[in-house]
């Protein structure tokens, strides 16, 4: 690569990274409308300076560092890494941040603190963008809790709503677990390959990867971020956010990230590592797919489907398909913003998020109603929309690794993963039923009063459902394997070309879910209370579990075992110390007042008495010789003695 | 002669400001600020003369101080001997800083002004000498002239417990002297001075001709049995003491190690009773309790002190004394030493979980965060060492901010308690934003110090070849449980609807300019310090390599 362009490369890197951060100070104090306008316009740069960058497409990944710390016989830099894949998510971030920002505009136009949201949104998009251009874990590790830091602000950016504050400590602490994990994991890294750099790292796997335990730990950061099993809860919570957020938080700047580190450190994994991954990936699919079923809330239904998704990427990964999860990543990163922010026009409409207070908004909401069905379409993975392609392409990579698995059980895996997607139809046709068939149900607010969003929310919400469409990923709906994106991405050590009947088993699949989703809304409505539904509804009651476990000990701190344990046990017997040396002290004194300042009275007594005796027979300066005598006496006795 | 004006300026201006009539028109304070703005122009100046490639001590000062012959038993040399190196300067920094802190924090005590300011300006001019001095005996006199005006400052301007605490904290401190006490007499017949002894025997004329090889001659002399006991020159040198070979040979802490006592050889003793001296001061559970309540009753500003500076010398003690004389200690017990920096760790953290009193759970997170220190210690590597120096900057920092903060509120409702209060965020919008910048810091957000010194401390002790893994895994925790006990304050006191115990009476007046002046600059550098960590690890690579050679023999 000639040297300008290189330097260039380099420059245009730091640039994207420093515009974000720069934004998020230079916005804080600012008026209202340079914020909207300067967050919009920062993005908008970054945007084209990515797709710049990914046009350029360089060979060899641009690689640049500067020194951080320095020790005595190892150094650490703050190293960047711009390659295909840092590419890919420049744009999928860029694009996504751009449209939720022009939304927001509109969206949060009564919205007080405007430009600290905005502000917020920068710090959110440059921690993500650090993520994606991370040289080396550590620094990965950096911006991933920078993340944290972002989605905590915005998730209680309504600080005086208790639920919101409430989940966005949760977000923040779930996270924190998965990160204790993820760092015991970056330093296992460290001491088994001396190094974090990522290039390093992908030369030194050739031969040995990690140990399993210490992949497992890398893992849990996913688990965190991503959230999966057994980590979800926060994600729907985190729906007290601002709707926008929500679009930015599921599409592309946060459980993006425990996708994107899985794709990078994936040649660290061992077999048993990524068969685990598979495993939870599974599982996570099924939990978040149930529990969408059942729920009321609109964004709820799209924050589990979000996690039965995440599940099926996560999957993807274990079962060695990185190219298909990334695939899915992308596609998702689309519909799903689309969905959110139609999501979004929705409540703006009806001032609620209660599904059952809806109904019969295709007729008020119509161009809603469209971008909804066809996000939901992409969703669902009929055929002609982008979800068709990633699911199959994700699907097909896990018949495959089932079949080079030695024990046949390995297919369970993928079967499940099939299960999944009639019932992520299931689920979206009763929403769709919920929200936009059947007659309008809110009391509170007349038809009259719904009205279509404006064009700063509907061209984002245009835009993301017509990137829902299958034909921008592959020319051939119903083949994945011909996308571009595997030719820029190519799959290793599997192919795409799953079994004949996969793709009519899970077309029928989706059509018997969403079949049996279409009922009437009233059946919805009337949904009997049973211990199934409650599972759903309450996800599977993890959080109760979780509130068992940790939150209830929690609530009666000051009887908390180890602070009964501080106070009965360590403070007490420090007490019992100083007590015992008071007494001690009691004791020695009464000795020494009772026995011997005793005998030294009783001597000097008697000395006396002796000198009176003597001073009978003698003149009197021999008393004085005697009584010092005796008590030089008796000093010398308790001395020997 | 920087080191001795840093030792001696505070010294002087408490002499003074004692002196001075005790009238409300004298501006102690004023006095006291100047003297801790020219402590901390000295202290950039010793920090930008040090150089930092250079090993070992550095502007150093000697003077002979007590010449003293005890016939057989050798001669008794007790010299003023200051200098810095890579472990002590950052602290000196460090302290230079909080202290000023602490008397802008000051400002509005009213309450006997004079008496405070002399014995707030005595226990600057102690801590310093703390720092710098490396003749033992020098190090204690200043160590245990520390307790003096800690003891007034907690228990005259303290809270409603503090005679309690105060002495509490006296006690439990001079029980850690005691134990230093009699290992630093165990040194000092056991140590020589190769220099004097060389001159005192006849090798070299005058102290300045004792090179490297007379040394060495002197050195091979006394593990001969070669020297006569009468001729050889006793010392409290740290430098002397830190060599293996000024040993004598069948002396009560030689390193041949024959020598038993309690039923284990005696240097091991010795290992352990310095450490538990020092440990009282880091603090480490469970020689901790004393911490929580000098806290809770000490007024802000010693609060921030105690936290930013006296804690830092139980671990400067661990590097300079316990592991520094004792690396055989060290290394023999890196096991149970990494345990019991885990436990503090851990335990630190559920304490501060568990409070409601504001300024309680800042004192127990001082216990979690002081763990990593002895954490990164006991790990015997590069980055752990480093990682426990840095550590203790920044967390001289971020709890010197965190107690300024306390402080806040406590000065407007005279109420700590958590549940007092809710949704602070609407009427101290400064206030909770600082609040966040500093509970974020001390829960290791990268970009601020906390972050590297977790990081590095966590990594060391991976990588240590003394340690399992499973010890630094189970310290990991500790950094769950800081984002734990610090959201959940920060959501409890400043996010909801606006609620507080005291609604009547008090407006909740935003931060005062002081109260910016103080808290801003320690938020940017907690910042700075994050983002550029060579500023400190410039300092103590170096020095840090070098003291880790000790151990690369065993």
């Amino acid at each position: 690569m000639p040297t300008n362009l290189l330097v260039t490369l380099q420059f245009l890197t730091s640039l994207i990274l420093i515009l974000p951060f720069a934004g998020f100070i230079g916005l804080l104090g600012v008026g209202r409308q340079v914020a909207k306008i300067g967050a919009v316009s920062l993005t908008g740069t970054g945007l084209v300076l990515s797709i710049w960058l990914a046009m350029q497409a360089p060979t060899t990944p641009v690689s640049l560092w500067v020194n951080w710390a320095t020790l005595s016989g190892s150094a650490f830099s703050v190293s960047f890494r711009l390659d295909s894949l840092a590419m890919l998510m420049l744009v999928l971030v860029h694009v996504v941040a751009l449209l939720v920002q022009i939304y927001s505009i509109s969206y949060l136009h009564n919205e007080p603190k405007l430009s600290r949201y905005f502000a917020y949104l920068q710090l959110f998009v440059g921690a993500m963008l650090g993520i994606v251009l991370a040289g080396n874990l550590i620094v990965l590790y950096a911006f991933w809790e920078l993340v944290g830091l972002a989605s905590y602000l915005l998730i209680g950016f309504w600080s005086y709503k208790p639920e919101a504050s409430r989940a966005a400590t949760k977000a923040f602490l779930m996270n924190r677990i998965g990160d204790a994990g993820f760092l015991i994991g970056i330093l296992l890294t460290y001491r088994f390959f001396n190094t974090t750099e990522l290039s390093t790292l992908t030369i030194a796997t050739g031969t040995t990867s990690l140990p399993t335990l210490a992949g497992l730990c890398l893992f849990m950061g996913c688990v965190g971020k991503s959230a999966q099993f057994p980590l979800l809860t926060w994600l729907p919570d985190a729906m007290e956010g601002p709707t926008p957020v929500s679009a930015l938080l599921h599409a592309a700047t946060m459980v993006a990230a425990g996708i994107f580190l899985l794709a990078r450190i994936h040649p660290l994994l061992s077999p048993a590592a990524l068969l685990v991954v598979a495993i939870v990936g599974t599982i996570t699919t099924l939990w978040g797919g149930y529990s969408a079923l059942f729920q009321n809330d609109i964004k709820k239904v799209l924050a589990f489907s979000t996690v039965s998704q995440l599940g099926l990427m996560v999957a993807g990964m274990g079962t060695g398909n990185v190219s298909g999860a990334l695939f899915h990543l992308l596609t998702h990163a689309f519909f799903k913003a689309g969905l959110f922010l139609s999501a979004g026009a929705v409540i703006h409409a009806v001032h609620t998020q209660d599904m059952r207070q809806m109904g019969g908004l295709r007729k008020t909401l119509p161009v809603t109603f469209i971008i909804y069905i066809s996000c939901t379409a992409a969703l669902a993975g009929l055929p002609f929309f982008s979800g068709f392609l990633s699911k199959e392409a994700i699907l097909s990579g896990a018949f495959f690794w089932a079949g080079h698995q030695s024990s046949g059980l390995a297919y369970l895996l993928p079967c499940l993963l099939l299960l999944s997607s009639g019932l992520t139809a299931l689920y979206m046709a009763r929403q769709l039923q919920l929200v936009f068939a059947g007659n309008y149900r809110h009391n509170d607010r007349p038809v009259a009063n719904l009205h279509e969003p404006d064009a700063l929310m509907r061209i984002p919400m245009l835009l993301l459902a017509v990137l829902s469409i299958a034909f921008w990923f592959s020319f051939n709906p119903f083949s994945a394997h011909e996308s571009w994106f595997f030719q820029v991405f190519p799959v290793v050590a599997i192919n795409l070309h799953g079994p004949l009947w996969l793709a009519p088993a899970s077309i029928a699949l989706v059509v018997l879910g969403g079949w049996m989703g279409f009922r009437k809304t009233e059946a919805w409505l009337m949904t009997p209370d049973s211990f199934w539904v409650r599972l759903s509804a309450e996800y599977g009651f993890l959080d109760q579990f979780y509130s068992w476990l940790i939150i209830k000990p929690l609530q009666n701190l000051e009887n908390s075992f180890v602070y009964q344990v501080e106070q009965q046990v360590v403070d007490k017997a420090v007490r019992a110390v100083g007590i015992g040396t008071v007494i001690l002290a009691h004791i020695v004194y009464s000795i020494d007042r009772l026995v011997v300042d005793g005998i030294i009275n009783g001597g000097v007594w008697l000395a006396g008495r002796v000198g009176q005796l003597t001073r009978l027979v003698q003149n009197g300066r021999v008393q004085s010789y005697v009584s010092a005598a005796v008590v030089g006496l008796l000093l010398l006795l308790w001395w020997l003695l | 002669m920087i080191l001795s004006l840093l030792i001696f300026l505070p010294l002087v201006g408490s002499l003074i400001i004692a002196l001075l009539p005790d009238n409300q028109h004298v501006p102690y304070k004023w006095i006291a600020l100047g003297v801790a703005i020219a402590e901390l122009l000295l202290s950039t100046v010793a920090y930008v003369q040090f150089n930092q490639a250079q090993i070992g001590y550095q502007l150093l000062e000697q003077t002979d101080w007590i010449t003293l012959s005890m016939g057989n038993l050798g001669i008794a040399s007790i010299d003023y001997l200051v200098g810095v190196d890579g472990i002590s300067l950052p602290l000196v920094v460090l302290s230079a800083i909080v202290l000023l802190a602490g008397v802008v924090s000051s400002w509005s005590i009213d309450d006997r002004p004079r008496a405070y300011f002399s014995l707030y300006l005595l226990l600057t001019g102690t801590i310093m000498g703390c720092f710098v001095a490396l003749d033992f005996f020098l190090f204690f006199l200043f160590f245990e002239f520390m307790l003096l005006p800690m003891y007034f400052l907690i228990g005259l301007w303290g809270g409603p417990r503090r005679e309690y605490a105060s002495i509490k904290f006296f006690l439990y401190t001079l029980f850690g002297s005691v134990l230093i006490l009699l290992v630093m007499i165990g040194l000092y017949l056991s140590v020589m001075d190769p220099v004097s002894t060389a001159v005192v025997a006849g090798l070299v004329t005058e102290p300045a001709l004792a090179d490297g090889d007379i040394i060495r001659i002197i050195q091979a002399q006394l593990a001969d049995f070669r020297l006569n006991p009468a001729q050889i020159v006793h010392t409290f040198d740290l430098r002397y003491m830190a060599d293996g070979a000024n040993y004598l040979p069948n002396s009560f802490l030689s390193l041949t190690g024959e020598t038993t006592a309690l039923g284990m050889p005696s240097r091991m003793l010795a290992f352990w009773a310095v450490f538990i001296g020092f440990a009282i001061k880091l603090p480490v559970v469970p020689f901790h309790t004393w911490l929580p309540d000098a806290h809770v009753e000490a007024p802000t500003p010693v609060s921030v002190v105690l936290a930013g500076v006296l804690l830092k010398i139980g671990g400067y003690g661990f590097l300079r004394i316990a592991w520094g004389l004792f690396p055989d200690g060290g290394a023999e017990y890196a096991r149970v030493l990494a345990g019991l920096g885990t436990l503090s760790i851990v335990y630190g953290g559920l304490n501060a979980l568990a409070q409601n009193d504001l300024k309680k759970m800042i004192a127990y997170s001082s216990v979690s965060h002081m763990g990593f220190v002895l954490l990164g210690v006991a790990s015997l590597t590069a980055e752990g060492i480093n990682g426990a120096i840095y550590q203790m900057v920044s967390h001289g920092i971020l709890s010197a901010m965190l107690f300024l903060i306390a402080g806040v509120i406590y000065d407007r409702t005279h109420d700590r308690r958590i549940d007092s209060y809710r949704g602070l965020l609407q009427p101290m919008p400064r206030y909770a934003t600082l609040t966040a910048v500093a509970f974020f810091g001390s829960l290791g957000l990268p970009g601020f110090s906390g972050f590297v010194g977790e990081l590095f401390t966590l990594m060391g002790s991976f990588q240590s070849l003394w340690l399992p893994g499973w010890i630094t895994a189970v310290a990991v925790l500790g950094i769950v449980l800081a984002a734990a006990y610090l959201l959940w304050t920060l959501q409890r006191m400043f996010f909801g609807p606006t609620w507080t115990r005291h609604d009547d009476q008090i407006v909740l007046t935003d931060l005062t300019a002081r109260e910016k002046l103080l808290l801003v600059p320690l938020g940017l550098l907690a910042l700075v310090l994050g983002l550029f960590p060579n500023l400190i690890f410039n300092l103590s690579s170096a020095t840090v390599a070098q003291w880790l050679a000790r151990f690369s023999v065993e």
